[in-house]
């Protein structure tokens, strides 16, 4: 087990190392000028100033490693352009929890909704619950996420006027990016663990198990449960990266002072410093998730735990 | 076996020698009926899967001539019809341009779907070659292109699209370029686990024996087979494409004005919900249609192709 | 009912709802099993043999599947088993009646340790502790003989060989002492090597506890050893029974001639071609009136495409339904491969 983290680990490190690569030599070669957007009215002799405060003066290997070295021993991401004199730590700071509690949140509603609507459906196979979930998973899976989003602020905050429609810092401004975040994410779960769920009960083993004499409640409790959780599982490193996506749009639909507006705003503002930072900060905490969900997938199926570390 | 007692003497000639049943054998040997054509008639007796071809095929017709039948252009400016709601001249109505949406939503369609289409047989062409090169040829080939796939998994698809993006300027290309060289990994995960099942099976050892070379097992054997769950992923992955076009159009990164998509119309009508929800809900309304005709086709194939997981 | 006798199966009729219409998987089956005997229920695939003891055991998905025929009785010491709930069931299953499967590779749960495996039967059918059970499931890997049972049992399937799960599969099935093992096909899965080694360890644990055994197999080899008495199935139908020297030394059906012939034998010296049948075996959505078998049978006659044959006993043991029985019947060339196993025409009527 032990040499399975390990290699894992020693495979996050390499993706890190060229994400973080790849994006510092795209954005450095990126067209425009991000300095000369900025500060077009000033004079040549200022903008070297600035130039030189970003060191885009140097040449780009240096500026590579400068930042790598940075990056590694001091943990710095960078400095913004365009919010003069705040570091991208800064706003990581300030700005990150918001995103991750709604994410949280989300995720947490997502697998524990779509695993026990995907098993109600498996069980119910072809019979009218089945088929009701069936259909609005197909709906859910066909809206787009933004979509979710207008529909609820249309509705439940403008129409009906339920909720705030915009605004930040009172429980009540989580509820609608929660729901919008969340409706697509169940339906995915429900879909796969109705599939899984149903391969599982056609196994030989749990014909095992009946011939056993187990009950149908022992049947799903110790047999069916987990091996058609499994699966489900190694979904979560995708939706982990779902929800990096999801709050990119929902942040800026709801005007929620999260990091992923504030990524959306660097794009559109050409703020290339902040992308690079945020890039880097984004791609850490996914390899990170993928990370743990390879190392929990690992616990919960000792097939992949035991082949592994004798290979 | 009862009833027939009475009418049958049991008189001498009755107990003639006939033999085997050489017509009951012959009738046997004949092949019923070829692996596609039952494919087909299973998705044929599918009414949900036929209720998304017809869909598609209304969708898609309605985007290509539908400009010809309204008569309109969909970059043709008139400010005195600016917003209107859907009317007898306007069928969706006009933009803050007084643009006529119905016009632009099918020509923002042919963009969407081209979109989808192109990453889709990019993704295809390149993760199919891989996978088969890697199940095929085994060894250091495999080990290597496994190593990269597993690498690009582990990236953050969307940052790494919307950094692809910034550095190559918005068009089609850029678009499609970034969504696909993202994604192919997928099918090569998908290809090469094909590849290596069917290698153990015994027809592609005796062609191995027989002398074929790799490109002719590759083409008379391994595609044939892999085929069927190929057109599957096909069809659930174009709109996939079609929602991370819409979403990239969302976040500003989409396709350049004149051009339109769905989703830098659904984009546009978004900042006008409140008012205009008309302009919102009609590109919507397109992008979930094809979605939504796309997954039945998709569900009705993979049913039909394995009519085991049905019964 | 003879004291003897543990199971009584009456007048079978199993079908199947499918999109091509309603398969009749079992028409009509009857026979018993007696204490510490075996019967070995032989046939081609499809013949309806793993049905008939799904049934038994009440293993069939109950949506599709439909058992009826009149008086149809699976009677097990004078309970009929159709009429039992589920939850009485699973009372009998694993406790008085098991059975094992044919691929020990798929019939074990994948997340499971091998000894908890085994000691669930026990919790659940005779009260005991997870504690105790686990040290009655070690005592039965020993007596399955897996090497280094101590740390066996905290192993998970996919860390064993195909033969060592299969011999894991019997001592789940025979963890509670059954009364009634059913094995199907237990070892057409595993290697020619391995397949002696598991009907062995069947026997010797049959011998110790007195188990009633009803094997399933398509391969005649795999009986010959094992077996107390045979019934031949085809097309969902007994076609005959007997003892197993009655079966092997005076075969009364053709269709056991075929099954017999196509066992390579090392007495023929000659390199002769193995005998095979010609063709498939009926569809059941629309079975023949007459013998099923007809259509792929050398000496079939007119008759038999019309009829369906009755029941001829031979003896107190061996019963066969073939209208070649007939008084009328033309034999010619029949009598050839019977007198080969040294029979003469005459006992075959």
């Amino acid at each position: 087990m032990s040499k399975f983290i390990f290699k894992r680990i020693f495979y996050a490190l390499i993706t890190l190392f060229i994400i973080t690569t790849i994006t510092f030599f795209l954005i450095a070669g990126a067209p425009g000028d991000p300095i000369a957007a900025k500060v077009e009215q000033m004079p040549e002799a200022a903008r070297e100033v600035i130039r030189t405060k970003y060191g885009l003066d140097k040449p780009i290997f240096q500026r590579y490693k400068i930042y790598m070295k940075d990056l590694i021993t001091t943990g710095n991401f960078g400095e913004s352009i365009i919010y003069t004199g705040k570091s991208v730590n800064d706003i990581i700071k300030e700005n990150a929890m918001i995103s991750a509690k709604i994410g949280i949140i989300a995720l947490a509603l997502q697998l524990t909704i779509g695993v026990l609507l995907g098993l109600i459906s498996a069980f119910n196979r072809e019979k009218i619950g089945d088929n009701i979930i069936r259909v609005l998973v197909v709906l859910a899976i066909c809206i787009p996420g933004f979509v979710f989003a207008a529909l609820l602020q249309y509705f439940l905050a403008f129409k009906w006027k339920l909720v705030p429609v915009f605004g930040w810092g009172e429980l009540k401004h989580y509820i609608l990016p929660v729901l919008a975040y969340t409706i697509g994410g169940i339906a995915s779960y429900t879909k796969y663990m109705r599939s899984s769920t149903l391969s599982v009960i056609g196994e030989d083993y749990i014909l095992t198990a009946k011939s056993k004499g187990c009950k149908r409640k022992r049947i799903v409790k110790k047999h069916i449960l987990r091996n058609s959780i499994i699966p489900i599982i190694t979904m979560t490193g995708p939706a982990i990266a779902g929800i990096f996506g999801g709050s990119f749009i929902i942040e800026r639909i709801f005007s929620i002072p999260g990091l992923g507006r504030y990524y959306v705003d660097a794009v559109s503002n050409n703020d290339y410093t902040m992308v690079l930072g945020l890039t880097i900060f984004f791609a850490i905490l996914y390899v990170i998730s993928l990370l743990v969900v390879d190392i929990l997938y690992g616990f919960a199926d000792p097939r992949i735990r035991v082949t592994d570390s004798e290979a | 076996m009862d009833s027939v007692k009475s009418d049958i003497k049991l008189t001498d000639d009755i107990f003639e020698r006939v033999g085997i049943d050489e017509e009951y054998s012959e009738h046997l040997d004949k092949p019923s009926i070829t692996y596609w054509a039952d494919v087909w008639r299973r998705f044929k007796e599918n009414k949900l899967a036929i209720f998304g071809l017809v869909l598609l095929i209304v969708v898609i017709g309605t985007i290509f001539l539908g400009p010809t039948i309204a008569g309109k252009d969909y970059q043709y400016i008139d400010a005195s019809i600016k917003d209107q709601k859907p009317s007898a001249e306007h069928w969706f109505g006009t933009d803050d341009m007084g643009r006529d949406i119905f016009t632009r939503v099918c020509y923002g369609g042919r963009v969407s779907i081209l979109i989808g289409l192109l990453c889709t047989v990019v993704m295809f062409f390149i993760g199919s070659i891989l996978g088969a090169i890697a199940g095929l040829k085994g060894g250091w080939v495999d080990n290597l292109i496994m190593r990269i796939v597993e690498i690009i998994g582990n990236l953050p698809y969307l940052v790494i699209v919307i950094i692809l993006t910034i550095v190559m300027g918005r068009s089609i290309f850029s678009l499609v370029f970034a969504m696909s060289i993202t994604s192919w990994v997928g099918t090569t995960r998908m290809v090469r686990g094909q590849i290596l099942q069917l290698k153990e099976q015994d027809y592609i050892e005796a062609a191995t024996a027989l002398g074929a070379s790799t490109g002719r097992i590759i083409m008379r054997h391994l595609i044939p087979n892999t085929l069927g769950i190929i057109m599957v992923d096909i069809t659930m992955s174009i709109p996939g494409f079609i929602f991370g076009e819409a979403f990239l159009s969302y976040v500003g990164l989409g396709v350049r004005p004149p051009q339109t998509s769905w989703g830098a119309l659904a984009s546009a009508g978004q900042q006008k919900l409140m008012f205009y929800p008309h302009e919102l809900f009609f590109p919507c309304l397109m992008i979930v249609l094809t979605t939504l005709s796309f997954h039945l086709i998709g569900d009705g194939l993979s049913d039909a192709l394995d009519p085991k997981l049905r019964k | 009912m003879n004291s003897k006798k543990i199971l009584g199966v009456k007048n079978l009729r199993v079908s199947f709802k499918t999109y091509a219409g309603v398969v009749q998987a079992v028409r009509g089956v009857d026979f018993y099993l007696e204490k510490g005997e075996t019967l070995a229920i032989v046939g081609e695939s499809g013949c309806g043999k793993t049905v008939t003891v799904k049934t038994i055991m009440g293993l069939l998905p109950k949506e599709q599947s439909i058992v009826s025929g009149e008086g149809v009785e699976v009677n097990f010491h004078n309970k009929n088993l159709l009429n039992l709930s589920e939850n009485e069931m699973a009372e009998i299953r694993g406790n008085h009646i098991s059975m094992i499967f044919q691929d020990p590779m798929t019939s074990l749960n994948p997340t499971m340790k091998i000894g908890n495996q085994i000691a669930e039967s026990i919790v659940i059918h005779e009260n005991k502790s997870e504690e105790e059970a686990k040290k009655i499931a070690l005592n039965i890997l020993e007596l399955v003989n897996i090497p280094n049972a101590k740390e066996r049992i905290n192993q998970y399937p996919f860390e064993l060989s195909g033969g060592m799960r299969q011999r894991i599969m019997i001592g789940i099935a025979l963890a509670c002492d059954p009364e009634i093992l059913i094995a199907d096909e237990p070892t057409t899965a595993l290697d020619v090597t391995i397949q002696a080694q598991i009907m062995d360890l069947i026997k010797k644990l049959q011998d110790k506890k007195n188990t009633g055994v009803i094997l399933v197999t398509h391969d005649l080899g795999v009986v010959a050893s094992v077996a107390d008495r045979i019934q031949v199935m085809y097309a969902g139908e007994v076609v005959e029974r007997g003892t197993t020297n009655e079966i092997f030394y005076s075969p009364k059906h053709p269709y056991t001639f075929g099954l017999l012939e196509s066992i390579p034998k090392l007495s023929d010296h000659k390199q002769k071609e193995l005998y095979s049948l010609v063709g498939t075996p009926p569809d059941l959505t629309n079975p023949p009136k007459g013998c099923p078998f007809a259509a792929r049978c050398k000496y079939a006659m007119k008759i038999c495409r019309v009829k369906h044959p009755e029941i001829t006993s031979f003896g107190e043991t061996q019963e066969s339904s073939c209208w070649l029985h007939h008084e009328k019947a033309d034999l010619s060339g029949v009598s050839e491969i019977l007198l080969k196993r040294g029979v003469s025409s005459a006992e075959f009527k």
